[in-house]
Formats: structure tokens, sequence, C-alpha cells
């Protein structure tokens, strides 16, 4: 038997591995969309993606004369077509396709929902057929569905940093919600910073900061030694003067979430406003406490009730 | 500032001469005849009477006898260590707290005055109450502990307080008029006759003494060991490091000072892994859990987490339910708008007359406890005692039979926020 050349060998090892490795990618994938969240499928589907990618890398390039030729036909005019439309598709998700991606189980914007009527707005989230979430805002005297309030909802840790945003307003919308664009943007940073801080051990507060992963949170894989998070919204109905406030600011509510002692009904409080400042040179924004100053921002929502239904 | 009264003297005097003294009885023993004590006699150094003795010059104690020295009694506090401020100063948690609630302040009075007065005397700084605080400790006041011992003594010393240092009670007698406490300290024998005591000892050991039931928890909370190290330490500006002292317990010189060798086991231990010097130590344990009365009124969690207004609240006390475990804490924030109230009926024990408790023991259960315990809310009780039992001593009265009204009038005289005014 003729002992096979080092380029040869290479073509066959680079086959081999492109099977089985796309043998794991079927798999994992089919796992990942029809199962609900496991960070065990989840990685390994991303982790063998990345190493596939390499591996079909090399098979191109093993195969680069004929790929040349592929080229200059004209099915490769067709092919080119057939991916960008795939890939538009897939990126803006129309309904059909959205309706697809609500067969997944897995946990991910395509099973939220939100909408906005004349009683107010509601948002739906099931990541998993175990966990369905609810948050219905009741609309308050000063609410117009004609000039619709903006709204974002999100996630917190122990910290108080962002871990997850549930709803994102547009680009425009994102302006008059502030204090979410400022977790939003900056939560990344403020999780390096965070985890880079000692930890205290005894005096009554130093809280850890808990994961940064909303999948700890929302779906533990063992409650018992899972923390409490909190669900926050910032509302803000744009260019609503009041007394000395030409706009008054938004508002944001919040309510915190324990998996030690599920709940299924839980009012949001109103926490406060964000107010901008400098810390170090660099922009910040807090909340504080509402004072008297406020008025119909005060009665944009008259209740916000997040229901948890956990099987 | 003298402990003896002319009176004290002749009598020191007269009892040396007859050599009734310890050192009487020393120089007499020459012979193998020697004079029995007669059970549950003293020989005393120093005799004085007051209307009322704090005993325990910590965070709540300090409190209540410059407020009971501020209404006009003759007030006597006895401290078993060195210095005011407890745990504030000799735990080293010079950050107490909190005396805020949702934008508001709801602890105001003599303690606030003393932290306010130490942190601008000293420069530094106090936090934004309109600000919604990330986590609840960011409203805590960082104050220098030294300088807050000092002023605690001043303003001890401007109200008429008499301070005792370094003794503590060995026996308490009632009497018609309130109660014998007979007190030892290294070189002095002192006998209080008082109208009113108010135990401020952290875990209720003068009530313990008196015979009234008290509650303790198989497990209690750890201590914690207060020290820096690294660089220099900067009283006032930042919170010192500490370390769990698990067992730490309050109850008696033995049990502090197995606390105390074990948490400075422990710092060595961290020390010598980290390689670092250290700066600053503690002199002692913070003690967090010991034991708890059985008062007249007892808050439990719910009381406490629904903010419930008692009718004879005297106080308002603000924090998480926050009991810390062998594996640490995870403080559980209050709702929204909720500020728990103290009822006087708390700090009373159950069945007594002519004594008062301030500080973490009050009559609550652990949960309730665990948010109860903090500064800013013994300081609060503290003021409330000290008002209560200066009433009781004028009226010639028992605690729980002072009205309200007239509390509660004394209390806002001297700058206390009064449950469910504000």
């Amino acid at each position: 038997m003729a002992v096979p050349g080092s380029k040869s060998l290479r073509r066959r090892l680079t086959s081999l591995l492109i099977s089985l490795t796309f043998l794991v990618l079927a798999v994992s994938g089919g796992l990942a969309f029809f199962r609900p969240f496991s960070i065990q499928v989840i990685g390994l589907h991303s982790l063998m993606g990345f190493i596939f990618v390499g591996i079909v890398v090399v098979h191109v390039l093993n195969n680069s004369r004929q790929l040349k030729g592929y080229f200059r036909t004209r099915i490769a005019w067709v092919a080119l077509a057939v991916s960008v439309v795939l890939t538009l598709l897939f990126f803006l998700q129309p309904s059909p396709i959205k309706a697809v991606l609500g067969l997944s189980q897995n946990l991910g914007p395509t099973l939220d929902h939100f909408e906005m009527n004349e009683d107010g707005m509601i948002y739906r989230y099931s990541p998993s057929p175990d966990y369905k979430l609810e948050l219905k805002v009741k609309s308050g005297p000063s609410y117009d569905l004609d000039h619709p309030p903006r709204i974002a909802i999100w996630l917190e840790n122990q910290g108080a940093y962002h871990i997850k945003t549930l709803l994102g307003p547009d680009k425009i919308a994102a302006e008059t919600l502030p204090y979410w664009t400022f977790k939003r943007r900056g939560w990344e940073e403020a999780r390096k910073a965070a985890e880079s801080e000692e930890e205290t051990d005894a005096i009554s507060t130093p809280t850890p900061n808990g994961s940064f992963d909303p999948a700890d949170y929302i779906l533990p894989a063992d409650p018992e030694t899972s923390t409490p998070y909190k669900l926050l919204i910032e509302v803000n109905q744009p260019d609503d003067a009041h007394g000395t406030h030409r706009d008054q600011p938004s508002l944001v509510y919040a309510v915190e979430i324990d998996n030690l002692s599920p709940v299924t009904f839980q009012l949001l409080e109103l926490v406060g406003y964000p107010k901008r400042e400098d810390e170090d040179g660099k922009e910040a924004w807090s909340l504080y406490f509402v004072d008297e100053g406020f008025g119909s921002a005060l009665e944009l929502i008259d209740s916000a009730l997040l229901t948890i239904d956990r099987e | 500032m003298s402990d003896e009264s002319p009176t004290d003297r002749r009598q020191f005097l007269q009892r040396s001469l007859l050599g009734t003294t310890g050192l009487g009885m020393a120089m007499a023993s020459t012979s193998d005849v020697v004079a029995k004590p007669v059970p549950g006699e003293m020989d005393v150094d120093v005799t004085q009477e007051v209307d009322v003795l704090v005993i325990g010059g910590g965070t709540a104690g300090n409190i209540a006898a410059i407020q009971a020295g501020r209404a006009g009694a003759k007030t006597l506090l006895v401290e078993r260590g060195a210095q005011l401020g407890g745990t504030t100063t000799t735990g080293g948690v010079a950050f107490p707290g909190l005396f805020d609630a949702w934008g508001k302040q709801i602890i105001a009075g003599i303690g606030w005055e003393l932290v306010k007065e130490c942190v601008e005397l000293d420069g530094g700084t106090f936090p934004n109450f309109a600000k919604v605080p990330k986590r609840h400790w960011q409203n805590q006041i960082q104050v220098n502990l030294f300088l807050y011992a000092i002023l605690a003594e001043e303003k001890c010393e401007q109200a008429g307080v008499q301070i005792a240092f370094h003794e503590f009670p060995e026996s308490i007698r009632a009497t018609p008029k309130g109660w014998q406490v007979d007190c030892l300290g290294f070189g002095t024998r002192r006998r209080v006759l008082c109208k009113q005591v108010i135990d401020c000892t952290g875990g209720a050991e003068v009530v313990g003494m008196m015979g009234f039931e008290r509650l303790r928890e198989e497990e209690t909370q750890p201590g914690s060991m207060l020290f820096h190290l690294g660089e220099a330490n900067d009283p006032g500006r930042h919170q010192l490091h500490q370390l769990y002292v698990h067992g730490a317990d309050s109850t008696n010189s033995r049990t502090v000072t197995k606390a105390n060798l074990t948490g400075r086991k422990s710092i060595l231990a961290k020390l010598r892994k980290e390689k670092k010097r250290l700066m600053h130590l503690q002199p002692e344990t913070g003690f967090r859990e010991s034991y708890r009365i059985v008062g007249e009124t007892t808050i439990t969690v719910n009381d406490y987490t629904s903010g419930r207004l008692f009718k004879d609240a005297v106080s308002n006390a603000f924090y998480p339910v926050d009991l810390h475990t062998k594996s640490g804490v995870k403080p559980k924030p209050l709702k929204p708008g909720t500020v728990p109230s103290i009822p006087l009926g708390a700090l009373i024990p159950k069945g007594s007359r002519n004594i008062l408790v301030a500080g973490r023991c009050l009559s609550s259960d652990r949960l309730a406890n665990s948010g109860l315990r903090v500064q800013a809310s013994c300081m609060g009780m503290g003021q409330a005692a000290g008002v209560a039992a200066s009433l009781a001593a004028k009226n010639g009265t028992t605690p729980l039979d002072v009205p309200l009204a007239e509390i509660h009038r004394q209390l806002a005289k001297n700058g206390a926020i009064i449950p469910g005014k504000t």
C-alpha cells in the first residue's frame, strides 16, 4: 500500500473533521433550538461552531482552485442571491420567520411579545415552557395612546448591574430613557469593574455582585443557591411639562424577584427619577427620590403588575 | 469630674477607721481570725444616688444618658470599656446608619446631632439622602471613630452625665424607690441607688441579672473584627476591612476574650498570607447578636417588614432584614415607603418596673432583630429610653405608665423624629 503524501493526509483529516464536527453541530443545534436553554448545549454548539469554521477555512483553501472555477459559472449568482436573501430574512425576522423561531424553546428574544393599547402595555416573556413572565402596565390618567410613552424593561443583578434587556426602545426613544441607556451602555465595563472588586465578608452590606448571566437568575440550575434579581422599567412621556419642569424626567419602577421565595404576583414600586452627574469626569446617571415637582408623570402608570408562572 | 460626694468621702474615712474597708480588713487580719463578709453585702468605695443609671455606654447607651441628663435627671453612665461609642468606636463600625429612608430623614435627635457634629468637625461628607442608594449601606455615615468617642464624652459632660469607665454591675436588688446596683471596677466598688435603670449592654445582661426572661438563638450571628491592611488607615473616610468571628458572644468577659483572641488570630493568619502591613486593628470584636429581652411588646418580622406603626411607637427604624450566617449575608430590602417603628413596650421587660433596655436586645423576633440592631435605630431607642426613664424618675412612676404624649413632647424637644408624624 502506498503511503499517502502529507497533502493527501491533510485533505483526509480535514474531510473527516468536517464530517464529525458537522454531526456534533447538527445535533447540538437541534437541541439548542427545540430544547429549553442549557449553557452546556449552547456552549458546545458555539465553540464547536468556531472549530468548524476553522476547518472549513482549511477545506476551502484545499479546494480553492475548484471553488474559483465555480465562481466563474452562472450558478454562482444564484448562490449569492439565495445567501443574501436568507441573510436578510433571518436578520430582519418578518412575521413568518418569527413564527418559525417561535417554535424554539430557547431563552431568546423570539418568545417575547409586547403590545400597547388604551388599557396600557403588556409584555410577555417565556424563555421556557416552565417559565412565563408577564408584565401588565395599567394606564394612568395621563396615558395617551396617540402619544404613547416610551418604555424599556430590563433585569439587574444584586449589584445593580444591567444583566439583560427584555424590551429595548428604538434609537430615538432611547434618548428619552437615559437611565436604561446608561445602564445598557456601561454594563460590560461595570461588570469587569465589579468582578475585580475585592469582596468584603463581614459587616452588614457587602453584597456579592452575583452572576452576570441572565440564565442564572431567570432559570437557575439550582434555585436554592440563586440570588434575587430585579426587573426594572423606565417610562417617559416626552414633552410633558409640569410646574418647573419643561419636560418631566422619566420614572423608574422596580421589583425584586427571588427564586428562593417565588411569588406569582408582584407589583412594581416607584424607585425614582434619573439625574445626570459626573463621576470622576465620566457621565453617570443615578436615581433620585421623586419630589413634589412631579405631576402628570406620576399618573402615566396606574400600576405595573408582574406575574411569573413557574411550573 | 469627682466620683465622690463629701458624704461619700466622710463615710469612706469612717469605714477605714473602723476597719471595714478592704484595706482595713487586711491590716486587721494579723491573726488567724478573719472576718467573714456578710452575704449580699459589699464594701463600697463610692455610694451615690441618681435618678437614672445607664449601664453600657455604647451606641444606644451614651445617647440614652445624654438624653436623661438633658431632661434634668441626675444620671450616671457605667461602661465596662475605656471609651464611649461601643460598636461605633470600640468595634470600629464607624459608619452608623440608617438615618434616612426613601429620601427623608427618619431618625434624628441626639444620635444624629452627634454624628453630624463629628462629620462636620472632621471635614467629612454626608451621603445625598435625595439620591436612591444602589445598596443600602451607601447611606451610612462615615465618622471618625476617635473623634466620635471624644464628642460623646463632651456631650455627656455638657448634659451633666457622670461617666464611670471600667465598671460593670456585680449585683442588683430592687428597693422601694428603684434599684440598688453594686458595680465593680478595678480598685473601685460603687453602690448606686437609682430610680430607673436603662440596660444598654447589648445583650440585656442587667435584665438577665434581675431575673427577667431573655431569649437567645442556638447559633448566633457572627461578630466582626475590624482592621486595615496595606495602606495607612484614614478614619472617617472609608470602611475598615473586616473578618467574621464565628461564635462571637458578648455575654461576659470570658466569651468576649474568646471572640477577641479568635478574631486576632484570623487577622494574623490573613496578614501572613497576604504579606501586607497591619495598619489598624480594633481592640474588640463588633458583636451582632446574643440575648434579647421578652418585652411587653415583641416586634415580629411581619411588623418590621410591613412598617407597622405601633400605638406606643417612640422611634423609627430602617434597615434591610440582615441576618448574617456562616456563609455571609443576603440583605432583604424593605419595600419602598416602608418605615418600621419601635414601640416603647419593646424596650420594657415583661412584668418589670423601673427598667428599660435600648439597643440590639430589644424585644423582637430574630429576623426583625436583624434589621433593628443597627446603629441609627439603636440611637433612636436610646433617646426614647432616656426620655421615658427620666420622666418616670421625675413622676415617681415606671416607664410604662409615663403618658406617651409626654414622651413624644420631650423627644421632639430634643430633635427626635416621632414615628408617624413626618
